[in-house]
């Protein structure tokens, strides 16, 4: 196996990390816990199929972000307007994503648990790339949606650190009635932050489906939207520390997949790693990140 | 007084309200694909509540749910979410399966309560890592044990497709797909059914129904954790740590021990949901044991209240919903996924209704208290 087929299988198993990480930092930095982006993904991958299937795959990724934001001003709705445990509401997130996905397959195409093979977007190659055989998997067969995902880092920084919008988004996380004092409509930040993590999260899903499998299957997600989170964790709230993180558990991912082809370790325990590294990087760094102050209280403008 | 009956009405009338909010949301779905959704529920009572054996099938379905419900309302009175159930549960059934088929020539006054113990056991060491990474790590038990739920699928699948696998299955099978299994329990280890007993009261139970003893004992084991919450001294601590910690520890409640305590109790509970399925229907461990018990628990939990008799119920209405799916689907057409989307519904439901009346009563006791301190000078009531 070669070194750079093992980089470029990485960097293909971290974008959907990455893309769904992206948005649990806009969430998280409003002050929105936001576990329901396992169920965003869920929902993205299923109408990214749906809509790639009927209309090609541009409507195809439009679907499947308006799907993740369908899912996340309900999660806007409960936790933001209503102010309910925003764990709970997630998780019901999840439920609702995996049984209507399976509803709307079954209804659709007569199958509970996947769709007929859907086209992707058109594959980017780097000119020239025949020509240095070592980095030719690096260079050929790029989704478009990788090259977005990776400037989505920096536009990402930019936004939340030097623009009017990311300095309010992050006053509300950190400190919701200071904000409030001063002119900032709270809930409209918290919305803006969850619809785009349900937007990002849909986009990861659609990204799944459409550019990495080909098709939808149940389950495929394989909880990459907890991963995510984990990865925004460790990254430390911040854009440029989830793309260190999701490569590395992209790295996992891919290295899974390597040394399952020739292994005495049974092939279960491979498939074990992400989850094993989850816990792991959870464990041994949580404690030198710092999540925003107000993170996962919901707002109440006349409490106390 | 009058506040008071108040109050118990508009908790008692909550989960109803659930129930119509998410029936109606789940009806557009239905509607959706064009079918009736009155008729989609019509037929759900009518292929329930036709004949006897239908009830004790719901009860059958309701008997997982008793015991996950448990295990996750445990730990909502700590304010931790177990969302592992899941894993637990899957652990329990495969400690149980091996115990089970392994032992030999035990009797089964011995051998059955060695199979329940040893679920109760791998439950308990499964949810063991994730509460002491929160107490010792801090990190936040929903994830822990969501990546402990994906790893148990892997170690049973390794066990029961690579390590214990049933050959002489394999061998019996031969040219079709062989089931991926591990050996049947002895007899010995099995939970018997209810069917005679029943038959016994005249009612007559045909043998395809599966109801069996860990119902009783899943009632019993709600009114056991009903009696510890409320009048044991664990069950205090247990919800002042629930309520404010903080609290709690200033009065000499030690949060974190409590919380290891509580938290490897509703593993424990959790070892024992899918017991009812192993050793009173299947008598085997496969690749297709039932899941999702744990996320159904969740629902479960929640739409009960915590309380031991609200999850009864509601865990009796999910296994009514489930068996309805079934009918709705053969008659119907409509996918039997109709539930899983009306549980999500009901769980947001439920949560947002609650919040909206907490609030309600909090205003209400406020209005109270501020009248009374205005007028007499009468004790604030509660």
């Amino acid at each position: 196996m070669h070194l750079a087929e093992l980089l470029a299988s990485s960097f293909r198993m971290a974008i959907p990390i990455l893309l769904t990480a992206l948005g649990a930092v806009y969430s998280e930095r409003s002050g929105v816990v936001n576990i329901g982006l396992e169920g965003m993904m869920i929902v993205g991958s299923f109408w990214g199929a749906l809509g790639s299937y009927f209309y090609g795959p541009y409507v195809g990724f439009l679907v499947a972000m308006l799907a993740g934001i369908v899912l996340a001003i309900i999660h806007a709705i409960a936790s933001v307007t209503f102010k309910v445990d925003q764990i709970v509401s997630g998780v019901a997130l999840n439920i609702l994503a995996y049984g209507s996905s399976r509803f709307m397959s079954q209804a659709i195409f007569k199958m509970a648990t996947t769709t007929p093979h859907v086209a992707g977007l058109v594959k980017i190659n780097i000119p020239g790339a025949d020509s240095v055989p070592y980095l030719k998997p690096l260079l050929t067969g790029i989704s478009p949606i990788i090259i977005i995902t990776i400037l989505l880092v920096p536009i990402s920084e930019f936004i939340i650190n030097r623009t009017v919008f990311g300095l309010r988004l992050r006053a509300v996380g950190e400190n919701p009635l200071a904000a409030d004092t001063l002119g900032v409509n709270v809930f409209r930040m918290k919305y803006a932050g969850v619809l785009i993590s349900g937007m990002l999260a849909g986009l990861a899903g659609a990204y799944l489906a459409m550019e990495h499998t080909g098709m939808y299957v149940e389950g495929m997600t394989q909880g990459k939207g907890y991963i995510a989170l984990a990865a925004m964790i460790f990254g430390n709230w911040t854009p440029s520390g989830a793309l260190m993180a999701s490569l590395l558990f992209g790295f996992a991912e891919s290295l899974s997949f390597r040394v399952v082809e020739n292994s005495f370790i049974p092939y279960q325990f491979i498939k074990m790693i992400p989850y094993m590294l989850t816990l792991i990087v959870l464990a041994g760094f949580v404690r030198k990140s710092t999540p925003p102050a107000a993170d996962g209280v919901p707002y109440e403008r006349n409490a106390g | 007084m009058n506040n008071r009956f108040k109050i118990i009405l508009l908790r008692l009338l909550s989960p109803i309200f659930a129930i119509f909010l998410a029936a109606l949301i789940s009806s557009l779905v239905i509607v959706f694909i064009h079918q009736n959704p009155l008729k989609v529920f019509v037929t759900m009572f009518s292929f329930s509540f036709r004949r006897i054996d239908s009830i004790a099938i719901i009860l059958y379905n309701a008997t997982p749910l008793i015991f996950s419900g448990l295990a996750v309302s445990v730990g909502f009175r700590m304010n931790l979410f177990n969302i592992g159930v899941e894993g637990q549960y899957l652990m329990g059934a495969f400690l149980a399966a091996l115990v089970g088929f392994s032992i030999k020539g035990l009797p089964a006054f011995i051998h059955l309560p060695l199979t329940i113990l040893s679920a109760i056991v791998a439950g308990a060491l499964w949810s063991f890592l994730p509460i002491y990474l929160k107490v010792k790590k801090g990190v936040h038990e929903v994830i822990s044990t969501i990546m402990l739920n994906y790893i148990s699928f892997s170690v049973i699948h390794y066990f029961i497709a690579d390590l214990l696998m049933d050959k002489s299955q394999k061998m019996l099978n031969g040219l079709g797909s062989p089931l991926v299994r591990m050996p049947k329990l002895m007899p010995t280890a099995l939970m018997p059914r209810m069917r005679e007993f029943l038959n016994m009261f005249g009612f007559n139970i045909p043998k395809h129904v599966y109801l069996n003893w860990f119902f009783p004992l899943g009632i019993l084991l709600a009114i056991g954790i009903y009696y510890m919450l409320m009048r044991t001294p664990f069950g205090f601590e247990l919800r002042a740590v629930g309520h404010n910690p903080d609290a709690a520890r200033t009065s000499g409640i030690k949060p974190e021990k409590v919380y290891f305590m509580g938290f490897i109790l509703s593993g424990a509970i959790a070892g024992l949901v899918g017991l009812s399925d192993l050793l009173g229907y299947f008598g085997y461990m496969d690749l297709d044991f039932p899941r999702n018990y744990g996320f159904n628990g969740i629902a479960v939990a929640l739409m009960g209240q915590n309380s031991p008799i609200g999850i009864i119920l509601s865990a009796i209405l999910f296994g009514f919903l489930n068996r309805g799916a079934e009918g709705v689907q053969t008659f119907l057409n409509v996918p039997m996924d109709t539930v899983i989307i009306l549980q999500a519904l009901m769980i947001i439901s439920i949560v947002i209704i609650t919040k909206v009346m907490n609030d309600y009563i909090k205003r209400m006791e406020k209005r109270e208290v501020s009248k009374n301190a205005s007028g007499r000078t009468a004790g604030v009531q509660l």
